[in-house]
């Protein structure tokens, strides 16, 4: 649709569905004329994206619900395309999906309104808690009580859906609507698909970035002329700190901030941003399990070395108080977007957030970089050392997607709403937007990555460039570190949550101790899901 | 009328033929015959050995009603007027046995199952397996531990409660709005005090306690980083919400003495700690007994505030068994080890808790 269209229809205070009509109608018109429906949006697409990050606009605050159905309604665009207004009357599906930081879900709401509006549908909404969503997931597989139609899920699971044939295949035409060709490269096959089928709209491209205060770094700072490449110097960095004061806050410095509580099995992934660089050997994609036995390999002498850097600092006093208690989500938005601590791995919304969020008082003094490297890497086939400088990104829950159940298969007018549905989510432009405003989302399309719409929209050139570009990088880097799709891979992270809890808590009397209770943990609960299946899925996956 | 039988409490003697007698057995089997065989259909049909095309297990719900009804029509076909009293117990009793007894049952059958909700083969019988495990799991038994330290904190609750509940039961100014103002923690939903005073009141940062540690010299509060301090402050938490609770009980005990008696013991010359323990403490010990043993029960139950507060940390040390078999069973969607957990844990507070009462009981018994 085209934005002056849009702006003249709301400043008419039309409602919406009359709104859309119209918009129809211009269309019809367009085509009498000779001017087709088809290439109004074409010439409205780059406007759509340039008015769509002006919602509500950067330093404006936090979106809200109103917001959110803003973007929905003019990015249906390609929705209109292929389907009729009114085409599913009647029509209802369940959507289960996540309501973090009153995000995710809340987000798809707003968004799909005007869809619903436009198409006729009606969607009921299962909203979870993160640390719910997985036994909520599972026990729906395990009873056979699948109770919804679309489902924001992360590629983890694909083991435990697609791997039991509980996904719809996606049509092509919903790959053409929502321009898949576009996603960068670590999203296309072998990650982007499960046994060569597409099943995932892709909403997000995850993988975690190092994010670091610019006044700790830098001739005379505090932490430091450079920042950090490496783990050895974030440690060393983090332990200097000790005494020191902020110079934002003028509370006291601190250095990494490494989550030391779980976090649901999320929790796991942060200890995995330092083993990755030790363990993340170029010649082989795996890391966290031998892949012809399903061994684990996280207590190999380089994972060992990444719990006994955490143990270190610990030892040194570096965290802040009460570091024990704080969970990942403390560390990125109670501390570090709040002024405490000063380098961060998370997911790319701290980016996002860092500029937008009203909680963030770090928006101006905040740098970006990839996933800091190792001095020296861990060969598992060789069992020795290298001495060779390694860097490994982590591609920490590869992104959510949204998937459409097998339960809609047999009824082709629900299918085509459940795809539809998710089809607008997973919109080339809207996932612009939510790219650029907090969504719980990172980029995750080569579209994406054009600096020049960021700083249109009022974005800082150099932020913006520093925060995307550790996305890119991270995203095509040759080594990235991309975790296995395997059924209850978060079984395996909440014991060793649970291990390493032991461990930071001294009740452990080493690391290596620590990483062994965790092996032993993931040996048994590999036996009891059954290793043969694991070990053949976890190939897949990996695309071995 | 029969001019035989129990006349002291029978108001109307029915004479039952033995046909009749004979209708309600058959009423009785013919309605469990049924439920029989719709069971072991059903069983057939969910095991894939017959198709009868059954989607759910409602089939046999409705054949244990029918068997429900005709067990109660039973009892007054062939018991007469003795049939109709039970027939104010029995419905209850079959719906005690349809929610408590069979949910039991089946629960039995899971705890010994390897039952992991990722695993393709779904769930497998396997014995005492999870027993074994359960026995040489560290994280069980270090929970286990740490009730035992839950459940002693009750005594300096009950402490508090009693205090409390004697100066709200003297002559003070603004009794009614003290009364009502202890009883508001109780009010709280545990979640509501882990977020309001877990995980806000006490944040490192800016949390107001923090900013009052920092205040009075204390460089850097933390009230979960070591071992002791973490299960202090939860037991501080849950003893904040529920020492209302024993106060209100002990507050109403205390209003049932009667005057002439604490009168009495003045006129006798005893002073007010000699009163206390000479008169009051001893006629409260039943309200205090009950008291503590319902708070035992509420404190074996304790997780919310854990889950939500540490996660059981730091490495352990305050976790519940509650919120272990929750992370056992959500996060790691180990069902069949996570029911035997509760189980176990079910059978220990069954046990302990029966040794409370007795003891309670043997306590309370008048001696002289």
């Amino acid at each position: 649709m085209k934005v002056g269209l849009y702006n003249a229809v709301t400043g008419a205070m039309m409602n919406r569905r009359r709104m859309l009509q119209g918009a129809a109608s211009v269309g019809a018109l367009g085509a009498m004329g000779g001017l087709t429906a088809n290439s109004a949006q074409a010439g409205g697409h780059s406007n759509v994206r340039a008015e769509i990050l002006k919602i509500p606009g950067v330093g404006m605050g936090s979106p809200t619900d109103a917001d959110w159905q803003k973007v929905g309604e003019m990015c249906l665009g390609p929705t209109m395309e292929n389907v009729a207004e009114g085409e599913f009357e009647g029509v209802e599906l369940t959507f289960m999906g996540l309501n973090n930081q009153n995000l995710h879900n809340f987000l798809f709401r707003g968004f799909l309104k005007p869809w619903e509006a436009y198409t006729g549908a009606k969607i009921n909404w299962i909203d979870l808690a993160q640390a719910d969503y997985n036994a909520r997931l599972q026990q729906s597989i395990a009873t056979g009580t699948v109770d919804f139609d679309i489902i924001e899920m992360g590629a983890p699971f694909e083991g435990d859906t697609a791997g039991r044939g509980l996904l719809d295949e996606m049509p092509d035409w919903v790959k053409t609507q929502i321009d898949a060709d576009d996603l960068v490269g670590y999203l296309q096959e072998p990650v982007g698909t499960w046994d060569g089928k597409s099943y995932r709209v892709t909403i997000d491209g995850d993988c975690h970035t190092f994010a670091y205060r610019t006044d700790y770094f830098g001739e005379g700072a505090i932490g430091g002329a450079e920042v950090p490449s490496t783990w050895q110097e974030v440690n060393a960095v983090s332990k200097a700190l000790i005494g020191q004061e902020d110079p934002l806050t003028g509370l006291p410095a601190h250095g990494y901030l490494d989550p030391l509580k779980g976090w649901g099995g999320f929790g796991m992934y942060f200890i995995s941003n330092r083993a990755a660089a030790y363990v993340k050997h170029p010649d082989s994609p795996a890391w966290l399990f031998e892949p012809d036995t399903m061994k684990p390999m996280v207590n190999n002498p380089g994972w060992v070395q990444a719990i006994q850097d955490v143990m270190d600092l610990i030892e040194a006093g570096a965290y802040p108080a009460d570091q024990i208690n704080a969970d990942p989500g403390t560390t990125a938005f109670s501390q570090f977007l709040a002024g405490t601590g000063s380098m961060l791995m998370w997911w790319g919304d701290v980016g996002s957030s860092a500029r937008t969020s009203d909680g963030s008082v770090v928006g101006d003094v905040v740098g970006f970089g990839i996933n800091p490297a190792s001095e020296r890497v861990y060969n598992s086939v060789t069992a020795s050392w290298e001495e060779t400088r390694n860097e490994a990104p982590q591609m920490a829950y590869i992104g959510w997607g949204i998937y459409v159940t097998a339960r809609v298969s047999g009824d082709e007018q629900k299918r085509k709403a459940a795809w539809s549905a998710a089809a607008h989510l997973g919109g080339k432009d809207l996932s612009l937007w939510t790219s650029a405003y907090p969504s719980g989302f990172q980029p995750y399309r080569n579209s994406h990555f054009q600096y020049d719409e960021w700083e249109e929209a009022g974005y800082d050139r150099a932020f913006v460039e520093d925060y995307l570009g550790s996305n890119a990088d991270s995203y095509n880097h040759p080594n990235a570190a991309i975790e296995p799709r395997i059924p209850g891979i978060f079984q395996y992270y909440s014991v060793a949550e649970d291990e390493l809890a032991k461990g930071f808590a001294g009740q452990y009397a080493s690391a290596q101790e620590t990483a062994d209770a965790i092996a032993a943990a993931w040996e048994a609960i590999t036996d009891q899901i059954g290793r043969d299946s694991q070990i053949a899925l976890y190939k897949a996956s990996l695309g071995m | 009328m029969s001019g035989q039988g129990d006349l002291l409490h029978v108001v109307t003697a029915d004479n039952i033929t033995p046909a009749r007698l004979r209708l309600s057995k058959a009423v009785v089997w013919g309605a469990a015959a049924i439920l029989a065989l719709v069971a072991l259909l059903q069983a057939l049909n969910a095991n894939g050995q017959i198709d009868l095309g059954f989607t759910n297990w409602r089939p046999t719900l409705y054949a244990f009603i029918l068997w429900s009804v005709a067990l109660c029509w039973a009892q007054v076909l062939g018991k007469g007027e003795y049939g109709k009293r039970s027939l104010f117990v029995l419905p209850a009793a079959l719906f005690v046995v349809s929610m408590v007894v069979f949910p039991l049952i089946f629960g039995l059958g899971i705890a010994f199952s390897d039952w992991n909700l990722a695993s393709p083969t779904g769930r497998k019988f396997n014995g005492l397996d999870n027993i074994r495990q359960m026995w040489g799991d560290p994280f069980f038994w270090n929970a286990l531990k740490n009730m035992v330290w839950y459940v002693l904190a009750i005594l300096p609750e009950y402490a508090i409660a009693f205090g409390l509940a004697l100066l709200l039961n003297a002559q003070i100014r603004a009794r009614k709005f003290f009364r009502v103002a202890f009883l508001m923690p109780l009010m709280l939903s545990p979640v509501a005090v882990s977020w309001m005073i877990g995980k806000s009141m006490l944040e490192v940062r800016f949390g107001p306690i923090s900013r009052l540690a920092r205040e009075v010299g204390i460089d850097n509060p933390a009230f979960f980083s070591s071992p002791e301090i973490a299960r202090f402050m939860i037991m501080a938490m849950d003893a904040w919400t529920y020492i209302p609770f024993m106060m209100i009980m002990i507050l109403a005990g205390l209003q049932a003495i009667p005057k002439e008696l604490t009168e009495a013991a003045k006129v006798d010359g005893a002073g007010s700690w000699r009163g206390f323990w000479e008169v009051t403490f001893p006629l409260m010990l039943p309200v205090s007994i009950t008291a503590i043993l319902i708070r035992i029960i509420f404190k074996l139950k304790l997780a919310d505030i854990i889950i939500n507060v540490t996660s059981g940390g730091p490495g352990g040390a305050t976790d519940s068994v509650t919120s272990f078999i929750f992370r056992e069973y959500r996060d790691r969607s180990n069902v069949g080890y996570g029911t035997l957990l509760a189980m176990v844990y079910l059978v220990i507070i069954v046990i302990a808790m029966t040794i409370l009462m007795k003891l309670a009981d043997r306590w309370m018994r008048p001696k002289f």
